[in-house]
């Protein structure tokens, strides 16, 4: 028996198989609508930046004291009580909300720029330009971040969430362009980098089209961790009165409940401390269960 | 045309069992591969035949020899000029699997050379966007279907052909298909093949066809040359059915003899050749680098390293100093198909 | 070459009740095994109702695409399917096994190594790249119970000479110390070194060059007969079980579709798919112009067929039964006067196959 002859000349391939990969917005709300912490995680930070955009417009510029009302227990009229001044503490976490959402944001944009950029640039060229950017990077690793600041502080003025900001983001990009760079060296031996540059695309490209995204997911992870950090680390300066109290931010509001207050030792502050430090906690809470959602996003692998 | 000679590549050794001594990838390799051409390199894994599709490419350097595009040496060049000359020589990985970004669609794979391109040509986007479907019309892939997929959707043999259109994206002369079709079903192979064979004679794409598959390297090259490497050096080459129906060199009817037989519709070579030990590539012997696994190896095969030479058929060479012919590839039944 | 299929008994069809010759019953039988996978869409079969005997002293080769359920099948005979995967019915039954599917826990882990050796399909990442090759096996040696070190040295030391292995330098290796086939053959160490009477091999070869491809296939040839095995080949190149295997077992689809001693399938396909993945093979000698693609691309878990032949999509004989009912795995008749010059009244060692065109079911055979 003949074996039967299949098909004419070539094989051809294709033929619908599953739906089209969906859009980046829909991408991202199917990422984020698979599990319900992910809603939650992203309701809270939403929750938070609106308070930080809106919030200062919503109470005067200087919120009012009022000597009759100094530790006042919550009530309708201060849901969250009053500070030693009398003034409400929902108002003073409102306000306070934009210096560190904002300086946050900036520190870990710079941190995650820098580290991304450094890292993949001296991990694709590899060579001199690698060694030279590898010694900066060691050196801003050796950077005592929390003593540069205290110094820094007796100089600058830390009126601007930017400056601090700024700051916290030069100090902090060293670690991350470490792990970059040891990822884009093994990215840059991968095949498909190597069809790139034999194609002729340009180094610019290629770094920013062909691996970028391939570390996407890890820079994403890294940008959401750094600003939990920045945060942490600023509202920690404040407590501590390193740096100056005269602007209105939670670190603030911690430093004043506690060592002006008192809080630890009396009963009349408890909300004055906690609230801050609930904020804190709801923030960072909000951004670790988004951290999935972000993930998934980026690595088009795990869409389904 | 593209021609190679005295081709010459070592890499520093990698420590391991063996210790960290040189490894010879190439060995003052010559060969021609004329325009619209085919020729093969056949070998085991380590036999220096991936280093010299890398160094045609440009992904690696060559330590000496000369490197002629239609005269050109490429090794004189300027290193500019140089990598825009080997732009016009395009890999088709062995894997196809990562060979594609899994983070960039179809479409901007294919997209983002030919934006290059139509630079070059002075074409605009909409030349782009045609090209694109275009060029995976060509490689038998669906466009409406294929262009908004990441490959992680494609299978194997879908994944290949894209590879090839992207290297097709470039108008390139040559087309270097390193273990090609190793890594894709069997069933989706000969597809590949047959395509491969199409660029050959509609668009008169040279093909440098790297495999341990010698029935493959007959089917898209049987018009060609076949180039035996062994430890880096050429032991035998000569238009492909001359190899393949009287293999002079023992090395040759090894790797051919190894070739599975579909029983019951081929009856096995008569005299089959199997190497008396594994490739071991630590030590550098004096005389022939094969003889130490050589099943008719003499005495003097370990004195004196044989250059290539005249089988007496023309333009059939191989570096063998005691030939013996033998059957050794299967013969199909005369019944069957 | 005819004398193994005159051992071999009688694979069991669609329609036949399963036949088991006595005295060969010491290998391994599969009886209407389902393995499904939970996907969005709900449960899909990745294999759906194999049968298959292994009997002892006959190497078994099983061909099939990837996606064609061949590895799943390979992993339920361990009890081994990954989640989101289940056996969910049929028995396999192993020489010291009554059915391995009811086995759990520790008696699941001591019959894995000793009833069935399993090679996996890259050896390399079944190895630890941390640990020696010796300490490896006298873990997985201590992992069965046989704490006995010299007794099992000694036999990996004779394994790996059978192997054509340096077994003082092998067994002292890491595995990134070995190439691509000696780590292949201690795989097969691995999976021999507990006395298994079954050996499945999950593409061997894949990756290696035709000389190491070659050494291993007859390494397995050779251990398989020295030890009488029931030995399962598993790979996606029918060339490379054609030259080895004395059965072959095609499957599509999550079903075998065709199934018989080697050279009866080879010579006188009767599936279109075999027959295809037969011309698909560029050949060494005679004319190549012969060799024709398959076409379309395998079905993956989503996108096999629930209704009808699993191979019609891309079939070039299809007609109007084959997108309704599904064929059914039945005896292939003999032209009078074939190869074998064998009368029309039965299929020659077992050869049956799944298909309304080439082989209908019930009356009206000649017309095949």
């Amino acid at each position: 028996m003949a074996v039967t002859v299949i098909g004419p000349g070539l094989g051809t391939e294709g033929g619908p198989r599953r739906a089209r990969p969906a859009g980046r917005w829909q991408a991202a709300r199917q990422a984020l609508l698979r599990e319900a912490r992910r809603v939650v995680g992203a309701v809270i930070v939403v929750a938070f930046v609106v308070m930080a955009i809106v919030g200062p417009f919503l109470y005067p510029r200087h919120l009012g004291a009022n000597a009759n009302a100094v530790y006042a227990p919550p009530s309708l009229a201060h849901p969250l009580g009053t500070d030693f001044e009398g003034t409400d503490v929902l108002a003073l976490l409102v306000v306070g909300a934009r210096y560190v959402l904002v300086s946050a944001a900036v520190a870990g944009a710079i941190a995650v720029g820098l580290g991304a950029l450094i890292g993949l640039v001296a991990g694709y060229l590899a060579g001199a330009v690698d060694w030279s950017l590898s010694r900066i990077t060691d050196f801003a690793l050796t950077i005592p971040q929390y003593p540069l600041l205290v110094v820094l502080a007796a100089v600058a003025r830390f009126t601007s969430p930017l400056l601090i900001g700024v700051l916290l983001g030069v100090t902090s990009w060293a670690g991350l362009a470490r792990a970059v760079r040891s990822q884009a060296f093994s990215l840059r031996e991968r095949p498909y980098i190597e069809a790139s540059r034999s194609l002729g695309l340009s180094t610019s490209h290629v770094i920013v089209k062909e691996m970028l995204p391939n570390i996407a997911p890890y820079v994403a992870m890294n940008l959401l961790v750094s600003m939990i950090g920045a945060i942490y680390l600023e509202t920690g300066l404040f407590f501590l009165g390193v740096l100056p109290t005269n602007v209105s931010n939670w670190g603030v509001m911690l430093n004043l409940a506690v060592f002006s207050a008192g809080a630890i030792g009396s009963a009349q502050a408890v909300s004055y401390l906690l609230t801050p430090l609930i904020a804190i906690l709801l923030l960072t809470l909000g951004i670790v269960f988004v951290l999935d959602a972000v993930d998934e996003f980026f690595n088009p692998r795990l869409r389904g | 045309m593209i021609e190679g000679r005295g081709l010459t590549k070592t890499f520093a050794g990698r420590g391991g069992l063996l210790g960290s001594a040189p490894v010879a990838a190439l060995r003052k390799v010559d060969f021609v591969l004329p325009s619209g051409g085919a020729v093969s390199f056949i070998g085991e894994s380590g036999c220096g035949k991936t280093t010299l599709g890398r160094i045609l490419c440009g992904m690696e350097e060559a330590d000496s020899g000369q490197l002629l595009f239609d005269g050109v040496d490429l090794t004189k060049l300027p290193r500019g000029k140089r990598l825009a000359r080997l732009r016009r020589v395009q890999m088709v990985h062995q894997d196809p699997y990562s060979a594609l970004n899994p983070t960039r669609t179809v479409r901007q794979v294919l997209e983002d050379p030919l934006r290059l391109r139509a630079r070059q040509l002075g074409r605009g986007n909409d030349w782009v966007k045609n090209r694109a479907v275009e060029l995976l019309g060509l490689v038998g892939l669906d466009p409406r279907y294929c262009l908004p997929q990441y490959p992680h959707t494609l299978s194997g043999g879908m994944r290949q052909r894209l590879v090839i259109a992207r290297a097709l994206s470039v108008d390139p002369e040559v087309l270097v298909a390193d273990e090609a079709i190793a890594m894709i079903d069997v069933s989706l192979r000969l597809g590949i093949l047959a395509l491969l064979r199409q660029l050959r004679a509609e668009l008169g794409v040279s093909v440098l066809f790297i495999t341990h598959d010698v029935a493959a390297a007959r089917y898209v090259g049987a018009d060609g040359q076949l180039y035996v490497l062994y430890r880096g050096q050429v032991v035998e080459h000569g238009p492909v059915d001359a190899v393949i129906a009287s293999p002079a060199h023992p090395y040759t009817q090894c790797l051919l003899s190894a070739i599975p037989v579909l029983r019951g519709l081929e009856e096995p070579g008569a005299e089959q050749l199997m190497p008396l030990a594994g490739l071991d590539v630590g030590h550098e012997p004096p005389g022939c680098l094969f003889a130490d696994r050589c099943p008719q190896a003499e005495e003097d095969c370990t004195l004196s390293r044989p250059d290539l030479r005249d089988t007496g058929d023309r333009g059939h060479r191989h570096a063998c100093l005691h030939p013996r012919l033998r059957q050794v590839v299967a013969q199909a039944h005369a019944g069957a198909t | 070459m005819r004398t193994s299929s005159a051992d071999l008994p009688s694979p069991s069809t669609a329609t036949a009740p399963p036949v088991t010759v006595p005295g060969e019953a010491g290998g391994a039988e599969i009886r209407g095994l389902v393995v499904v996978f939970g996907t969005p869409d709900g449960e899909m079969a990745a294999v759906n109702g194999v049968d298959l005997d292994l009997p002892l002293g006959t190497i078994t080769g099983l061909v099939g695409e990837s996606g064609s359920g061949k590895s799943t099948l390979a992993l339920a005979m361990m009890n081994a399917v990954p989640k989101p995967g289940r056996i969910a019915a049929g028995s396999i039954r192993l020489p010291s096994v009554k059915d391995m599917t009811q086995l759990r826990g520790k008696a699941l882990r001591l019959a894995r190594g000793s009833a069935l050796g399993y090679v996996f399909q890259a050896s390399q990442n079944s190895l630890n790249p941390l640990k020696r090759i010796g300490a490896q096996l006298l873990d997985l040696g201590r992992a069965h119970g046989m704490e006995d070190k010299g007794v099992l040295l000694a036999r990996a030391r004779e394994l790996c000479e059978r192997m054509g292995l340096d077994p003082v330098r092998t067994l002292s290796a890491y595995q990134h110390e070995l190439s691509g086939g000696m780590r292949q053959r201690v795989g097969i160490v691995f999976a021999l070194i507990l006395n298994p009477r079954v050996l499945v091999l999950d593409e061997p070869t894949t990756a290696l060059d035709m000389i190491s491809q070659r050494t291993v296939l007859d390494i397995v040839r050779d251990v398989h007969r020295d030890r009488h095995l029931a030995t399962l080949i598993i790979t996606h190149d029918i060339a490379i079980v054609a030259d080895l295997a004395d059965y072959l077992a095609v499957m599509y689809g999550g079903r075998v579709v065709e199934k018989g001693p080697t050279r009866h399938v080879l010579q006188s396909a009767a599936h279109p798919y075999t027959r295809g993945l037969i011309a698909a093979i560029p050949r060494i000698s005679g004319d190549i112009e012969k060799a024709r693609p398959l076409v379309g691309r395998p079905p993956d878990l989503l996108s096999i067929p629930r209704q009808g032949c699993v191979f019609r999509e891309r079939c070039p004989l299809t007609i109007g039964r084959c997108s309704l009912e599904e064929p059914a795995l039945v005896p292939v008749v003999k032209e009078p006067g074939g190869i074998f010059g064998e009368s029309g009244d039965g299929a020659p060692g077992g050869h049956a196959a799944a298909c309304h065109v080439t082989a209908p079911a019930g009356g009206d055979r000649s017309r095949s």
